[in-house]
C-alpha cells in the first residue's frame, strides 16, 4: 500500500509541511533507536549474564554457590588458588598443552592452505579442475564416521605408542593436530583471495625469474594477508576450544589441552565447582584476548566463508 | 610492435585450464610439490574414513581383531535396538529449534545493521557465546539449571513456578539442552545474515522508499527475497546441525537422565567408545548420513533453491 504523499497548495505550505514530516521521521527514528536499544540489551544481558555469573561466582569464596546474583558477595582469589594448585594434573601444564597444540595447528593448517591454494589459483595443470571438484565434493560429503576411523587411523600409525616420555607427548600432539590440518573451508577462502590477485604481477615475477616458492611468498602471501588473518584467527579459536577428539584420544590425561582438561577436573572436582568456574574463566579469556583484537577480521573471514 | 592479450573472463580461463604458466612437466611437478601435503592429510583424515566407515557398517570390529563381513547385521540390530530410536527421535525432536534460531537471528541480524552508536558492542556480545567452547558453556549452564541455581532464581524473581534442576528431570533435559544449542548458536547465523543483509543493494531498499513503500514492504518485498540464498545456508547448516547434535550433550547430560537425552550421534558414539563396537556405530553413522542428506534436500526444496528471485 503506498502512501498519498500531500499535495502543497503553495510553496510557503510546502516548506512547512517538508519541515514538519522531516521533524516526525527524526521523531520516529528516535524512537525506534530508543526500542532497538531496549531489545538489544535485553539480549546481551541473556548472552552475557552467564559469563558474567560465573566470572563473579569465581571470585566468591563461600556462599550459596548457584543462585543468580548481580555482585559477589565477597572477593577472593582462593578458588584460583586452589584450581591451581589441587588438581593431580598441574593446571599449568593444560594451559602449556593448549598453547603446543594451538600454535602447532594454526602454523600448520595455514602454511598448508595457503600453499595448496595457490597452484589451484593461480598455475596451469593437468588434473588441476579434477582435484578442485573433488575437494569440493569432500566438503558435502558426509563425515559421519570421521571420529571412528580417525581414532583407528591414529592407532595404527602409532602415534599413541608409549616408549619414552618426551618422543609419546611430540607424537601425541601430532595426533591431536593431525585430522585437522587439511583445512577444507581454509582452502576455499584462499584460493578465493588468491583469484583477485592480479596475473600480470605473478607473470611479471615470473619472467624475472622469480620461482614459484617465491612468488608465493613474496607476492601472494603479502597480498593474502588479511584473509590469512581471518583464517588463523579462525582456526586459533577452533583448536583452542577443541575438547572431544583430545578427550577421546589421549590416554596421557598429561596432555589435554585446558577445554578438555577443564571437563576432566569438573568430574573429579564436583565438591568445588568454584574453582571448576575459575578454571572456565582462565579457560575463555585467551579466545576473548585474541577475539578483541582480531574482530575485524574475523567477521570478514566468516563473511567471505559465506559469500564464496 | 605490441600486442595486448585479448581479456578472458573468469569463467573461460576456467575452461582452457586456467591462467598462469605453460603445461609443461616441470610445471606440473612443481604444482603438485605445493598441493601434495595437503592433499596427503586430505585423503588420509577425510576421504578414508568415508570408505572405510562405509566398509565397517557392514562389519564386526573392535580393533584388535580383523574386521568380519557380517552384510546387514548391524543395521538389523539399529532397527531393533529401543536406544538407537529414541536417539533418532530426540535428534528429529531436535529441529524444532532451526525456526526459531534462524527467525531470531535474522531479527538480531536486522536490529544490529541499524547504523548505530555502540553497535559493534552488541555485535560482538552476541557472538562471546560462539567463540566459546562446548566445554565450558556446557558446564556453565549444568550450573545454571541446578535446583537453586541462577536459571531458577530468575524464573522465581519474574513470579514464575520454580522447578527442579532441569538436567536431572526427564521431562525438561532435552528442551534445556536445546536452549542452551539456541543460545550459543544465534550469533553464528547473525553473523552469516549480516553478511547477507550488507549483500543487498541500498539503492533497490532506497527507491523503494522513494517510491513510497513502508518499511514493511521493502522488508518482505526486497529485503527478505535478496536474503533467500542466506536463508538457505543457515536453515542447511542448521537442519544438519541439529540432527548432528552432540557436544552439548556429551558435556551436559551424558544422554541422561533415563536415557532422555540420547541423541542419534550420542548413540553412534557410545557404541564405538564404550564398547567398543565401531562396527555397529559406523552403520549408525551411514543412517545419520543419509537422513541429514533427506532433510538437506527438503531445505533446498522449501527454499526454492536459494534463488535470489522467486
Amino acid at each position: 500500500m503506498l502512501k498519498a504523499r500531500p499535495a502543497p497548495a503553495q510553496p510557503d505550505s510546502f516548506a512547512v509541511t517538508a519541515a514538519r514530516l522531516k521533524a516526525k521521521r527524526i521523531q520516529r527514528r528516535r524512537l525506534t533507536d530508543v526500542l532497538a536499544y531496549a531489545v538489544l540489551t535485553v539480549i546481551a544481558l541473556i548472552m552475557l549474564y552467564p559469563f558474567y555469573w560465573t566470572l563473579i561466582t569465581s571470585f566468591e569464596p563461600t556462599g550459596n554457590i548457584y543462585e543468580a546474583k548481580i555482585l559477589p558477595k565477597a572477593v577472593g582469589l582462593r578458588n584460583y588458588a586452589e584450581m591451581w594448585k589441587g588438581t593431580t594434573v598441574p593446571f599449568w601444564r593444560l594451559i602449556l598443552n593448549s598453547l603446543i597444540i594451538c600454535t602447532l595447528g594454526v602454523t600448520l593448517t595455514v602454511t598448508l592452505a595457503t600453499l595448496a591454494a595457490y597452484p589451484l589459483a593461480k598455475m596451469r595443470f593437468p588434473g588441476r579442475d579434477l582435484i578442485f571438484y573433488a575437494i569440493l565434493a569432500l566438503m558435502v560429503l558426509p563425515n559421519e564416521s570421521g571420529l571412528i576411523v580417525n581414532y583407528i587411523t591414529t592407532i595404527k600409525l602409532g602415534l599413541l605408542q608409549q616408549t619414552n616420555p618426551v618422543i609419546d607427548a611430540i607424537r601425541q600432539y601430532l595426533a591431536v593436530v593431525l585430522p585437522g590440518l587439511a583445512s577444507i573451508v581454509g582452502l576455499f577462502l584462499l584460493r578465493q583471495a588468491y583469484l583477485g590477485i592480479p596475473l600480470e604481477l605473478i607473470e611479471a615475477a615470473r619472467i624475472d625469474g622469480a620461482s614459484e616458492l617465491t612468488i608465493w611468498r613474496r607476492i601472494m602471501l603479502p597480498l593474502a594477508t588479511p584473509t590469512i588473518a581471518a583464517f588463523a584467527i579462525l582456526e586459533f579459536v577452533a583448536y583452542w576450544n577443541s575438547f572431544l577428539w583430545a578427550r577421546i584420544m589421549l590416554p596421557d590425561k598429561n596432555l589435554l589441552p585446558l577445554s578438555a582438561g577443564l571437563l576432566e577436573l569438573s568430574g573429579t572436582f564436583s565438591t568445588n565447582s568454584r574453582a571448576v568456574m575459575a578454571g572456565a574463566v582462565i579457560t575463555i579469556i585467551p579466545i576473548l584476548i585474541v577475539f578483541a583484537f582480531g574482530q575485524k577480521y574475523f567477521m570478514k573471514g566468516l563473511e567471505g566463508a559465506v559469500k564464496g | 610492435m605490441t600486442t595486448t592479450p585479448r581479456r578472458v573472463s573468469r569463467r573461460e580461463q576456467h575452461r582452457v585450464g586456467g591462467t598462469g604458466a605453460k603445461v609443461t612437466a616441470r610445471n606440473t611437478l612443481i604444482a603438485y610439490a605445493f598441493l601434495l601435503p595437503f592433499l596427503i592429510l586430505l585423503v588420509v583424515y577425510h576421504t578414508w574414513p568415508v570408505i572405510f566407515g562405509t566398509y565397517l557398517a557392514f562389519t564386526k570390529y573392535n580393533i584388535i581383531s580383523p574386521p568380519q563381513w557380517v552384510g546387514l547385521d548391524n543395521f538389523k540390530e539399529l532397527w531393533q535396538d529401543e536406544q538407537f530410536w529414541s536417539g533418532l527421535t530426540n535428534s528429529l525432536k531436535y529441529i524444532l529449534i532451526v525456526p526459531v534460531i534462524q527467525i531470531l537471528a535474522l531479527l538480531v541480524a536486522l536490529l544490529v545493521n541499524r547504523p548505530m552508536k555502540g553497535i559493534g558492542f552488541f555485535r560482538t556480545a552476541f557472538y562471546v557465546p560462539v567463540v566459546t567452547s562446548f566445554a565450558v558453556v556446557g558446564l556453565i549452564w549444568n550450573w545454571m539449571y541446578q535446583q537453586d541455581g541462577a536459571v531458577n532464581t530468575i524464573l522465581r524473581m519474574i513470579g514464575l513456578s520454580q522447578k527442579g534442576s532441569f538436567l536431572n528431570n526427564p521431562a525438561t533435559a532435552l528442551y534445556a539442552v536445546m536452549f542452551v544449542t539456541l543460545w550459543k548458536g544465534i550469533g553464528y547465523y547473525m553473523v552469516l545474515y549480516l553478511a547477507g543483509l550488507q549483500g543487498i543493494s541500498p539503492e533497490l531498499e532506497e527507491a523503494a522508499t522513494i517510491d513510497g513503500a513502508s518499511r514493511p514492504q521493502v522488508f518482505w518485498n526486497i529485503t527478505l527475497p535478496g536474503l533467500r540464498p542466506t536463508i538457505l545456508v543457515c536453515s542447511l547448516l542448521s537442519t544438519i546441525s541439529a540432527i548432528k547434535v552432540f557436544e552439548e550433550i556429551y558435556v551436559m547430560t551424558q544422554g541422561g537422565p533415563a536415557g532422555s537425552t540420547y541423541s542419534a550421534l550420542f548413540y553412534t558414539y557410545s557404541r564405538a567408545f564404550q564398547d567398543f563396537q565401531y562396527g555397529l556405530a559406523a552403520a549408525g553413522g551411514i543412517i545419520i548420513a543419509v537422513i541429514s542428506i533427506i532433510f538437506g534436500l527438503i531445505n533446498f526444496r522449501l527454499t526454492r533453491g536459494g534463488k535470489a528471485d522467486a
